[in-house]
């Protein structure tokens, strides 16, 4: 199974689609960081407003921080869609170049191969969230300094540079638990329905679809506690004063077991399909 | 550390006193006045917290230097939020002008009792229309004021002190309103549930900030600090 | 005996694939498996493979070897993007076979690939990349090589190179090798046996030589005057490019070409026809 998991990061390494895909990330994170750069100086604006009549105010809230807040809170549509099509590309370019056929020539078990296509496609997703992490704050803190955030969530919160800093970074972690789910579920897809085109209009539905039932308030049903669509929203929690901890965890667990929900019915279907 | 130069225009200039002034003005509240009167510079270290249902900020640090008849001046690493209103602890800004006091009786507060008189000033170059002076006759300070400006309403400040002796106040508690809340809802969290009508409803957010001073470096009139 | 394929079926939706297919191929030899387009040939040797299940018979593969079975179906599909070591080294991973520069050497040569090339694939000929498929079929040696259509696509010296390749992969190295073709042509000059396929069943299936002979109702014979040759009137001669096409079988054409060299007609060439309608017809039981 090494050997498998091997020849598919392999695979991934030498395709120059993965480094358009990166490509691609970086230059999306560029113009958002500067979209970020008006958006957030007009929250900092209409903030001030607010503040200017009672208090003086010393340091600028407009920095890297923010900067990379922002860019969170524009990413995560952006980012799985890319993922998205990228990941269901490892298998779909193998039906349609006819690769996987001569792979099943060789003695190769089905069931570990796409297991190892679940693996590549995780780790290249963690790579990219990492990616977009480090340039995120290398870019922003470059361009704009660090300093104190500021986030409205029931109430202006305000966070030290290095506070801000680490709530930033768990923000990231959480929401690449988000994005594996979708790169899993867009394998899935893959495996499903084997062409490219019809893989990336589901998976662009599947994500509009998403991202429309996020904005249904289920009230404190239970429904609206454990679906998918809303779980992948606790990157959000990390900028509540007081971290909410247990229901991060939850969340995340639940989407964990989400996402091996969905792989082993992709490893399921594959193995049970014929390879034509 | 990080300087920072603020425009506020509290001049800390002595105020002298005719002697029809004087008839006109409480006593003990010309004693208080005297004693405050007499700094004409110190430094000390001072944190401030936010204490507001809507805003949640850690406890910021910062180092205050006044010197009379200069702005006041702060210096910080932090981003921080200075108040506009009450931080001249010297009350330089009630006392610029010609007032008048009247006797307002006791108060109690915290079990012990103090002398209530409002001041009014006689100058229409005055900011504030009549503040209200709750003093410790006893010690010869002022444990209280609440201040009705002309432009930009009124705030109360609290003064708690360290010991006996000490003219400044060890802690400054300043009561503020922030009125038509302004809220940047296309820039919500996400997982912000806000009840717009609520919101408008309010039509002003109210809390107060508590500045706590430290190692205070005083100087009097004369060369040597006490 | 290697690959053995017993009554075989495969239905997809309505329509019969494969139906009852007994095929076997030994090692040491090579057989071919003649049909038209659309004829199950494919479909057959994915059963044969392993890539699909039949929804009847079995499959017998006589080989304990880790790949007892190697092929190319259709075309050889390969990874455009990796140069033909790196495919080469990528399918021997994945399957625990040697990767040392020696064993894929060893690969190269055999199928007579340049050990130095570092070009992706995508620009190697189509001849190249059917040697490399081949290359790919023979990692791990297999006993049995199973190649669909892989004259498909090359020019006559590419065929020609490919035929001698498979020739010396059956004599030397013993490998069963069965290939699928449309072009009897192409499968007479290599096969040992062939079958005939149509309509997912096989209709005929005898020693190449045999088959060949009962089906040719023609040749095309090319020669100096061959039109003044009293002989060939009674065959009823049409003159057709450079030569003659006669209408004689395989028992009379040795007795026509003695009479022509005994008349002085020097005989070029001397092709035979196969009558491919009776060919693809069924026999009657």
């Amino acid at each position: 199974m090494r050997a498998l998991f091997w020849a598919e990061l392999f695979k991934l390494c030498k395709q120059r689609r993965t480094y358009y895909a990166l490509g691609a990330i970086l230059v999306m994170e560029i113009i958002i960081l500067f979209s970020a750069y008006y958006q957030g100086r007009s929250f900092i604006d209409l903030l001030l407003t607010n503040f200017k009549e009672t208090f003086y105010f010393e340091g600028n809230l407009l920095n890297g921080n923010l900067l990379v807040y922002v860019i969170l809170n524009t990413l995560w549509f952006h980012l799985p869609l890319l993922l998205m099509i990228i990941i269901s590309g490892l298998l779909t370019a193998e039906y349609k170049d006819g690769t996987l056929q001569t792979v099943f020539l060789q003695p190769v078990h089905k069931l570990k191969f796409i297991a190892c296509k679940y693996l590549a496609a995780i780790l290249f997703t963690l790579v990219s969230v990492l990616f977009l992490m480090i340039t995120a704050f290398g870019l922003s803190y470059l361009i704009f300094g660090q300093g104190d955030l500021i986030v409205y969530l029931d109430t202006f919160n305000f966070y030290e540079p290095h506070d801000a800093f680490h709530r930033l970074i768990w923000a990231f972690f959480s929401g690449s638990v988000t994005m594996v789910f979708y790169t899993v579920v867009s394998l899935t897809m893959a495996i499903c329905f084997k062409d490219a085109t019809i893989t990336w209009i589901v998976a662009a539905f599947f994500l509009i679809v998403s991202s429309l039932l996020i904005r249904i308030d289920y009230g404190d049903s239970l429904f609206g506690k454990v679906l998918y669509a809303k779980l992948g929203e606790s990157w959000q929690y990390f900028f509540h004063f007081e971290i909410p901890w247990q229901p991060i965890i939850i969340n995340n667990g639940l989407l964990i077991v989400y996402s091996i929900l969905v792989m082993a019915l992709g490893m399921l279907i594959f193995t049970k399909n014929d390879i034509s | 550390m990080k300087h920072i130069m603020y425009t506020l225009y509290f001049f800390g200039t002595f105020f002298s006193c005719t002697s029809a002034f004087a008839q006109q003005v409480d006593s003990d509240l010309l004693a208080i006045k005297e004693r405050l009167d007499a700094i004409i510079a110190y430094q000390a270290d001072m944190s401030l917290d936010i204490h507001a249902d809507f805003i949640k900020m850690p406890t910021k640090y910062a180092t205050v230097t006044y010197t009379k008849d200069q702005p006041l001046q702060f210096s910080s690493d932090d981003f921080i939020l200075i108040p506009k209103k009450g931080l001249d602890v010297t009350m330089s800004q009630l006392f610029e002008h010609p007032f008048i006091t009247v006797n307002r009786g006791f108060e109690k507060q915290n079990g012990k009792t103090y002398k209530v008189v409002n001041v009014i000033p006689n100058d229409d170059k005055s900011d504030y229309s009549i503040a209200k002076i709750v003093m410790d006759t006893v010690m010869t300070r002022i444990v209280s004021t609440e201040i009705h400006t002309k432009k930009e309403g009124s705030f109360t400040l609290q003064m708690t002190y360290s010991d006996k002796t000490t003219i400044l106040p060890e802690q400054l508690e300043i009561f503020f309103e922030m009125e038509r809340l302004r809220l940047p809802f296309n820039f919500l969290g996400k997982n912000a549930e806000i009840d717009r009508k609520k919101m408008r409803s309010q039509e002003s957010q109210s809390g107060s900030i508590i500045l706590m001073f430290k190692d205070y470096k005083i100087k009097y009139g004369s060369s040597v600090s006490r | 005996m290697i690959i053995s394929g017993k009554n075989l079926s495969k239905k997809y939706g309505g329509l019969k694939a494969v139906d009852d297919v007994n095929i076997q191929c030994n090692s040491g030899t090579v057989t071919g498996l003649l049909g038209t387009n659309g004829a199950g040939k494919s479909t057959l040797f994915k059963l044969l493979l392993g890539l699909v299940k039949p929804d009847e018979g079995s499959v017998t593969v006589n080989s304990v070897r880790p790949k007892p079975l190697g092929g190319i179906i259709e075309k050889p599909c390969l990874y455009n993007y990796l140069n033909a070591r790196e495919n080469l080294n990528l399918f021997s991973k994945i399957q625990g076979a040697p990767t040392s520069k020696m064993a894929i050497d060893g690969l190269l040569e055999k199928v007579g690939l340049p050990l130095d090339r570092k070009d992706p694939v995508k620009n190697y000929s189509m001849g190249m990349q059917q040697r490399l498929g081949i290359a790919i079929a023979l990692i791990n040696q297999p006993e049995g090589l199973i190649l669909d259509e892989p004259f498909s696509g090359l020019d006559p010296i590419g065929v020609e190179n490919l035929r001698e390749l498979i020739l010396e992969l059956a004599k030397k190295d013993g490998i069963a090798v069965l290939i699928a073709s449309h072009n009897v042509d192409e499968l007479q000059k290599c096969c040992n046996f062939l079958y005939v396929i149509q309509n997912g069943t096989i209709i005929k299936s005898e020693a190449t030589e045999d088959l060949i002979s009962q089906h040719t109702t023609k040749y095309h014979i090319v020669g100096k005057a061959l039109m003044q040759s009293d002989i060939l009137k009674i065959y009823n001669p049409k003159v057709q490019g450079l030569g003659v096409e006669i209408e004689c079988g395989t028992a009379d054409i040795g007795k026509v070409l003695q009479e022509l060299t005994a008349q002085g007609i020097t005989i070029n060439s001397c092709t035979p026809r196969i009558d491919l309608h009776k060919l693809f017809q069924p026999t009657e039981q």
